[in-house]
């Protein structure tokens, strides 16, 4: 019965997993951010892949996406647009952070405010990773629910 | 039923989106230490940067060039450079500092200061092409500041024509 039932168990309860990690990832990373905005700019700016005008705008907004995708993430609310903004912003990192380790730039990540070490290969593999977290969430979500199902399985 | 989430995916995170762009410039507004959201300017870091860039002075540079422990690069235009640089040094200017950043980044140059050069105290190509080449990801370079009329005034070695 209960392996019948395994995949039914098993991935949304993954899925609220992952939810979780994404959210205190998101929290950390977002609060580290608004603290120093102009900081975080330049780390943007090191990047050499925006315009000028571009790059205060995003230093202001990014990190307060990255706290509102936490919260829906942890209030259960509007998961599956969050996963996707989610997933879109890992994608955009990974793309950001191979131009530029194959360019060979010796840059601050950024990723957590100014004070996150420098990019490597790494990072990459643990943004690919969260970047698989959520388009696990953006599918198979259940929300708090995956906690029910397992009790009634039982 | 995939289209039917993604749709309502979408929707959703447009919401956010937009949710999240009017909390933050308002939160900028409201903050002392708001930031100017289309005011960036990279001019302005850029001549922060090149005023910390070090320098190096004329013995300092002599020391290491008899050591081989030193690349000087001339900042200048091709036409100068080859009417005069000083021995051994290759000619950088700023905006073809990527061109070189790799060769300058192998073993080869390993443990070998890069020092930079113009003529006159006033001269911008230098720190411009140490700056560049540091943004390549180049370890150290330093500036010899009005290298050119110095160390023909020292009369240390020279050379004409191209490297």
């Amino acid at each position: 019965m209960i392996m019948r039932n395994f995949h039914r168990i098993i991935v949304p309860l993954c899925s609220l997993a992952y939810r979780l990690i994404l959210a205190i990832i998101f929290y950390y990373a977002g609060i580290e951010k608004i603290a120093d905005p102009g900081e975080f700019a330049v780390a943007i700016y090191n990047y050499q892949l925006l315009p000028d005008l571009a790059v205060n705008a995003l230093a202001v907004i990014l990190p307060w996406l990255e706290i509102i995708i936490a919260t829906c993430f942890v209030a259960g609310f509007y998961v599956r647009g969050a996963a996707l903004i989610s997933s879109a912003l890992f994608l955009t990192f990974a793309t950001a952070l191979t131009i530029n380790l194959v360019r060979g730039l010796d840059i601050s990540c950024g990723c957590f405010g100014a004070a996150s070490g420098n990019i490597n290969w790494f990072y990459l593999g643990r943004d690919l990773s969260l970047l698989f977290m959520s388009i696990f969430v953006m599918i198979y979500d259940r929300g708090w629910r995956a906690v029910f199902i397992l009790r009634s399985t039982k | 039923m995939i289209l039917n989430r993604l749709n309502k995916a979408l929707r959703q995170s447009l919401i956010i989106l937009i949710f999240t762009v009017m909390i933050a410039i308002v939160f900028n507004l409201l903050r002392p230490a708001d930031i100017a959201l289309l005011g960036f300017s990279s001019a302005n870091l850029i001549k922060q940067r090149q005023a910390q860039i070090l320098e190096i002075s004329l013995s300092e540079a002599h020391d290491l060039y008899l050591q081989k422990k030193v690349l000087f690069v001339d900042a200048r235009d091709p036409l100068s450079y080859e009417e005069g640089h000083i021995a051994g040094a290759l000619n950088i200017y700023p905006d073809e500092a990527a061109l070189y950043a790799a060769k300058l980044k192998t073993n080869n140059y390993r443990g070998v200061l890069i020092i930079t050069y113009c003529d006159g105290p006033q001269c911008p190509l230098s720190k411009e092409t140490a700056y560049a080449l540091l943004r390549q990801g180049v370890p150290e370079a330093k500036v010899l500041v009005n290298g050119w009329s110095l160390w023909i005034k020292a009369g240390y070695p020279v050379k004409k024509g191209r490297e």
